[in-house]
Parts: C-alpha cells; sequence; structure tokens
C-alpha cells in the first residue's frame, strides 16, 4: 500500500518535474531573471504545448505601406538581435543600469502587450520635428553640447523593437535616433519584435510604463 | 548587328551621363538668411472693425502702429528658391488665439487643449517611463511657447513692429514653434496675420459677428488672375493667385475669405503644389477655390 502511494508520489514528482521543463528556453536556460532599477523581472515560455496564437498577433497580413517587411539588417548598421540576444541585453545591460529594452510602438500598443522590462518610447516622439525630442534624447542620457548638438558617451545603450518584422517602428525610431547623434554601436534592433517574442510563448506584460 | 548594337550602347551611356550629371540644369539657390526680406506691406489684410467694450483694449495696442509699418516694394525673387524657415508645430492658429484671449481674461473664452500640450503631455509620460526604468530623474525643459510671447507683449503694450520683431527673433533662433499658416513665402513668421486673427477672435467673443467675405478683384489684389472656363451650361470663374513676398497662407486666407478660418480650402486645392501650409513660395501659383462650390 504504501509502496503503491510512494510510486504513485514519485511518479507524480517526475510528471511535475518533466511537465515544468518541456518548454525550456535553451537546453540549459529555463527562464531569464533580470532587474530593472530594483523591479525584478522573470521571463519563461509557455508550457503549454498546445498553445497557439491568438488575436492581434496571429495576424498576417497587414497593409504595406505603412507595414512593410523590414531587412536583417538596417542600413544604417545598427546590430539586429534575436530572442537570446534580447534576453542577454536585459540580464546584463539593462540590469546593470547601462542599457533599455525601447518600445517604440504607440502607448496604446505598448500598453496592451509588450515584453517585460521594456520602455515605451514611440517612434514618433523620436522624428526631428517634435520639440520635445531633445528632452527624450536627455533622458536617455545625452548631455548638450554648448553650440548646438548632443553628447551621447555616456547615454544607455538600446535594444529597439516594435510589433514584428513587419513593423517599421522600431526601424524609423533607430534612423531618428542616429540621425539626432545617437551612436549606431549603442543601438541593437530586436527585428522579430513582439510577434516573434510571442510566437515563441515568451512572457509578456500588459500595463503602462514600468514602476 | 554588332555596329547598331555598339552605336546604341554608346547611345545609352550619352543619355545616362546627361541625365545624371545635368550639364544644362538649374541650380537650387538656398537663401541662409532665416528672416528674409522684411515683411512686405503690400499685403492687403482687413481688419475686423474695433467693437466695443472689451476688445477696444486689444484692438488699439494691435492697430497703433499699423499704419508706420515701412512699405517695402515687392521682392522679384527667382523660382525655386528655398528659404530657412521657423520651427512649425500642429498647433492650430485658433487654438492658439484662443488662448491668449482666455488668458488676458476675456469674458466666455475657455482654454482650450493645443497640440503641442497633448505632445507636452506625452512626452512628459515617456520621461516617467525611463525615470522608472533608469531611476534617474529628467526633467521636460519649459521651453518658451508663441502663446506666452505675445500674452507677455501685449500686457506690455508692444506696437506691431515691435511685436513683429520680438516673434521673430524667438523664431529665427529655433526656441519657439510657429503654428503652420503663419509661415509666409520669405521663411517669416506672419504677425499681421497673428494679430489680425487675435482682434477678429475678440470680436466674435464679444458677440460680434464673423468676418465678412471681402470683394475680390483683380484690380484691389496684386497677382490675382481670374479666368473663365467655358462648361456646357454655364461659364465657371477660376481664380488663381501668385504668391507675393511676405505671403503666409493665413494672409492669403484672410485676404480672399476674411479670415483664417479657411485655409484648409486653400490649402486641400492646393495639394499638389504645397507639401505642407507652411510650404509657401514665392511666384507659387494657387488655385483660389470657390468655398459656394465646397
Amino acid at each position: 500500500m504504501y509502496k503503491t502511494l510512494a510510486t504513485a508520489t514519485y511518479i507524480l514528482a517526475v510528471a511535475t518535474a518533466v511537465q515544468a521543463q518541456d518548454v525550456r528556453i535553451t537546453t540549459f536556460k529555463s527562464d531569464s531573471t533580470f532587474s530593472l532599477n530594483g523591479i525584478t523581472f522573470t521571463v519563461t515560455r509557455d508550457q503549454n504545448t498546445d498553445a497557439i496564437l491568438e488575436g492581434e498577433f496571429a495576424r498576417t497580413a497587414r497593409a504595406c505601406p505603412p507595414d512593410c517587411l523590414q531587412p536583417l539588417t538596417l542600413a544604417s548598421g545598427a546590430e539586429t538581435y534575436g530572442e537570446l540576444e534580447v534576453m542577454k541585453f536585459l540580464e546584463t545591460t539593462v540590469t546593470n543600469g547601462n542599457g533599455l529594452l525601447v518600445d517604440a510602438r504607440t502607448p496604446q500598443d505598448f500598453g496592451a502587450v509588450a515584453i517585460p522590462g521594456a520602455v515605451n518610447v514611440p517612434s514618433v516622439t523620436l522624428v526631428p520635428e517634435n520639440r520635445f525630442r531633445p528632452d527624450i534624447l536627455r533622458a536617455l542620457g545625452g548631455v548638450d553640447i554648448a553650440g548646438g548638438g548632443m553628447d551621447f558617451s555616456n547615454a544607455m545603450e538600446l535594444t529597439v523593437y516594435s510589433g514584428g518584422v513587419w513593423s517599421n517602428e522600431a526601424p524609423a525610431a533607430i534612423n531618428n535616433l542616429i540621425e539626432a547623434g545617437y551612436p549606431v554601436e549603442k543601438i541593437h534592433y530586436y527585428r522579430g519584435g513582439v510577434q516573434a517574442w510571442m510566437h515563441v510563448g515568451l512572457s509578456t506584460i500588459s500595463s503602462s510604463n514600468p514602476g | 548587328m554588332i555596329r547598331t548594337v555598339v552605336v546604341l550602347f554608346a547611345f545609352a551611356v550619352l543619355l545616362c551621363g546627361l541625365i545624371i550629371f545635368r550639364p544644362f540644369g538649374e541650380e537650387d539657390v538656398v537663401t541662409q538668411d532665416p528672416l528674409g526680406t522684411p515683411v512686405d506691406d503690400s499685403v492687403q489684410v482687413t481688419r475686423a472693425a474695433t467693437p466695443d467694450t472689451d476688445v477696444s483694449a486689444i484692438a488699439d495696442v494691435v492697430a497703433n502702429a499699423t499704419a508706420a509699418t515701412p512699405v517695402t516694394a515687392v521682392i522679384e525673387a527667382p523660382r525655386r528658391v528655398d528659404v530657412a524657415r521657423p520651427n512649425t508645430d500642429d498647433t492650430r492658429l485658433s487654438d492658439m488665439t484662443n488662448n491668449v484671449l482666455a488668458e488676458l481674461g476675456f469674458a466666455g473664452v475657455e482654454h482650450v487643449t493645443t497640440d503641442t500640450e497633448v505632445l507636452r503631455e506625452s512626452t512628459s509620460d515617456i520621461l516617467a517611463g525611463i525615470e522608472a526604468a533608469t531611476g534617474q530623474s529628467s526633467i521636460l525643459q519649459e521651453s518658451e511657447t508663441l502663446e506666452a510671447i505675445v500674452i507677455a507683449a501685449l500686457r506690455a503694450g508692444e506696437s506691431d513692429d515691435a511685436i513683429d520683431q520680438i516673434v521673430n527673433t524667438a523664431a529665427a533662433s529655433g526656441t519657439v514653434a510657429i503654428p503652420e499658416i503663419l509661415v509666409t513665402s520669405d521663411g517669416r513668421v506672419d504677425t499681421h496675420v497673428l494679430l489680425n486673427n487675435i482682434v477678429a477672435q475678440a470680436h466674435i467673443a464679444a458677440g460680434g459677428a464673423a468676418p465678412a467675405v471681402p470683394e475680390i478683384t483683380p484690380d484691389n489684389v496684386q497677382g490675382l488672375e481670374v479666368r473663365v472656363v467655358q462648361q456646357a451650361n454655364n461659364d465657371i470663374q477660376a481664380r488663381f493667385y501668385t504668391v507675393q513676398s511676405g505671403d503666409s497662407l493665413g494672409a492669403i486666407s484672410i485676404k480672399f475669405f476674411g479670415s483664417t478660418d479657411h485655409y484648409t480650402a486653400i490649402f486641400e486645392a492646393n495639394r499638389g503644389l504645397l507639401s505642407s501650409p507652411d510650404r509657401i513660395r514665392v511666384g507659387q501659383r494657387l488655385v483660389i477655390p470657390d468655398l459656394d462650390a465646397i
């Protein structure tokens, strides 16, 4: 009787353990933990192997323009990231306080669903015509130079994403940042965006800006 | 056969060379002076008649130096001249004027939220987000607004000329953004229209009638051309206006329709020529739409 119970418990435990580790990020990595100004985030993958995408990010067709396919490497030369590089960026650069994950979509889209740890800077606010753009650039670490222009040598390292490979918001934001003098080596492009992130079942948040 | 191909190839190379180097092409002339030429006072802007009570105070301030504005000849500028233009934003002139009047204490005029204020609000949201993520406080720097400059100048009882000077100095330094329809063909700020609009809106706020559509003929408006287009049943009068030095889209709207409210009708009718309301250039031939037909 006890033996049966023990066996049952053992099987259950093993089953749970196997269940918990069924869908890992990589063979040796089950989750990604990082912190942003004292707030800790943990990203894991959805353990439900039957889960499929639904809603906005299950869509395959969007009007182009404006939502046109983007190249793997942007003309500006900003380095392109995949999910693992984004997580490494969050675990190291962001956790050390030297970088930010930037969501270039509109505040509405950002509020609906976003990557944990991201900060919303809509691409439209980075156009040269926005008279408040210098304020945003200063917040990212730009320092005014006497006689015009900004010095970005101590500015945040940025990883910029938007909706997906079909979305021009991240590339537009990156181009405008570079046009404003932001060093291209401080900017990374997560081309897959929210869609690719959700497509592999990684954790998301739905809220306004953190904090 | 080979000879034909070689000849054709040589011709193609020559053609490409001509396209790339354009030996006969016009060159763009860029005027560096952001202030351009002085305001051309030949622009006939009809001012609303000075109404009773409240409005008269401002109207006096506004009107006292108008007569003294020096009259300069229309300067013939070559086509395709592009001038440095002041920064513009989406704030509508009517909203801005409304807020100037509200700030000056006009009865019945409430502050409205301008596009600039919306943009400012969203920027402070973004900064709050970055601040929460970095832990470093970031401040939205207060920049001057055209509204504040105009209010201060009107309170100080400055003359039209002085206001023109103050606003244009601020605009040339790039610290203020101005409504698009106030940008003149010379890249200046049309303070004439700015002040006219304040008087006109004050007049309406005080219960006055909206300004009437002025009588316009080619005799009293320089640059106007009226053409009669014959159609099957009736003749249609088409009006064309050649942009003069010192014109802004707001000034043209006042010239033809009595107020700045109808600038969108002019802008829409000339979409092919104007990429945005502030891209108005001397010598452009604008179609003046018939408001009754819209």
